[in-house]
């Protein structure tokens, strides 16, 4: 019975975080204890969700439809749902496996339920146009060309792609980057570093193995060049005759300055996003490992922070002061040096410090509780590192 | 008539920035071609755009085709999700024309 309520009773956050400030050594430890203990049983993110008062998995659920060509997509025909049989379509079920892989890593490694964090459904719409070379967020589903054929091929092909358009819809819901300018740059680049991250966590990879790129294979082999876009070494993705060299910058001496228009690319947002893109990458191999655990919740927690109108340099500093906050001072470091080899530069007085912990209350949204349980793991490591226990 | 295309944005906006435009002088086709293709044009003149959300759509395209009749020009101007069906079609077959061609 007593083991029944250890597995089951998980103690209230407003609880927990009093007993953790205990100034009682014996009454923190037990705190401690008991949490660790739950912990290691569900696993963290499913504790959070827990805490949060959140079902289980099974939410975003996936519908597949195929446009037979049209651009119209009411006129869209069921290719496959979320309790239904496979396609005989490859880009349908890609498409299908794509959004569950989304869908998992955001719940198990963001602790974030879909898109909206409510269970948003996740709609995809195949075979767009004819010989349609790309894929978008319209801000309620997925679309996706078959590519001409020539130089492009099925943009299902790519799941960090896949990762990338459902990654807008993650942004609309959360910082709500205008996108344009530099907003719209960090707008695009959050897309392109968790389109990377949901390939790495689906595939194992560490920061230092994985490729980096964006879009490898949405081309056909007639394509000379490796991808759309590179993490690692932004402006190296192509250079041919018929594209020019790949035009994105990584670092703020080659900002390009292009108008704010659809010719300018809104002011050059899949350009200047090399620049943050780039950060993330030194950020992620700066502090090693798995690019999704550290560097990944970082920068997915200074999204969270940041505004419609947040500019890189306000970026840089919420993601040093985040790295502080969740972590400590050699992420916070590598962080910081991230920035600074991109050509911005956080000084350790800008940064943020770190906030008091404020005991999460019953009457805040959702995501304010979110935010006071993100300190209170932090607190929780903190106080982990004090009494000497394993992780 | 001249008819030129210029397509921007979405997910592959660095490969098509400062890409030349696509320009088909109907003049050169062949009558059926030529004939085709200017019904397409006032199909696509006719529905106008839908009406755009007050946000930008992420890696959606636009698409400029102006249309020059030697006297005057127009530009229409769409996006992936304002077009019409008959705007995809005009684009599409512009495609095709300019890579027969």
């Amino acid at each position: 019975m007593t083991e029944k309520r250890v597995l089951n009773c998980i103690v209230p956050p407003h609880i927990l975080a009093k007993l953790l400030e205990s100034s009682d050594a014996e009454i923190r430890e037990a705190a401690m204890r008991t949490l660790l203990t739950t912990m290691r049983l569900q696993g963290e993110r499913e504790v959070r969700a827990t805490l949060l008062g959140r079902a289980a998995p099974a939410e975003g659920r996936r519908t597949v439809y195929d446009c037979r060509h049209s651009t119209f997509l009411p006129s869209a025909v069921l290719a496959r749902s979320e309790d239904g049989a496979s396609s005989g379509d490859d880009s349908v079920n890609r498409a299908f496996d794509g959004f569950g892989a989304t869908r998992q890593f955001y719940l198990e490694i963001m602790g974030r339920n879909s898109i909206d964090d409510r269970g948003m459904r996740l709609d995809g719409y195949v075979h767009r146009g004819v010989d349609y070379n790309n894929a978008f967020w319209d801000g309620q589903e997925m679309v996706f060309g078959d590519g001409d054929g020539r130089i492009f091929s099925d943009f299902t092909g790519s799941l960090d792609v896949i990762g990338h358009e459902l990654t807008h819809g993650v942004t609309e819901h959360t910082a709500g980057l205008e996108y344009h300018n530099q907003s719209g740059a960090l707008n695009e680049s959050m897309s392109d570093v968790m389109g990377c991250l949901v390939k790495q966590w689906t595939m194992r990879q560490t920061a230092e193995d994985a490729d980096w790129l964006i879009g490898a294979e949405v081309f056909t082999p007639g394509f000379d060049g490796d991808a759309l876009r590179s993490l690692k070494a932004p402006g190296t993705a192509y250079d041919n005759d018929t594209f020019g060299k790949d035009p994105q910058p990584d670092h703020m001496d080659g900002y390009l300055e292009l108008p704010d228009t659809d010719e300018g690319d809104n002011g050059g947002v899949h350009l200047n996003s090399g620049i943050p893109n780039h950060a993330f990458y030194q950020a992620a191999v700066g502090i090693g490992g798995y690019a999704w655990e550290a560097a990944g919740h970082i920068w997915y927690e200074s999204l969270r922070a940041s505004t419609p109108t947040t500019d890189f340099q306000a970026f840089a500093d919420t993601t040093v002061g985040k790295a502080g906050d969740l972590y400590g001072s050699s992420e916070q470091d590598a962080v910081r040096d991230a920035w600074d080899h991109v050509g911005i530069s956080v000084s350790s007085g800008t940064a943020r410090r770190r906030p008091p912990v404020s005991v999460p209350g019953g009457n805040g949204t959702t995501a304010e509780v979110a935010r006071d349980m993100d300190q209170l793991l932090a607190q929780v490591e903190r106080l982990r590192q004090d009494l000497h226990l394993p992780a | 008539m001249k008819l030129t295309l210029v397509e921007s944005g979405g997910l592959a906006a660095g490969l098509r920035l400062g890409r030349p435009p696509l320009v088909l002088d109907l003049s050169t086709l062949p009558e059926a071609d030529a004939r085709e293709l200017a019904d397409l044009v006032s199909v696509a003149r006719q529905a106008p755009a839908a009406a755009e959300s007050s946000r930008r759509v992420p890696d959606e395209m636009s698409y400029t085709i102006t249309v020059d009749d030697g006297e005057a020009q127009e530009a229409l101007h769409r996006s992936d999700t304002t077009m019409s069906q008959g705007f995809a079609e005009l684009v599409d077959r512009l495609h095709r024309l300019a890579s027969s061609g």
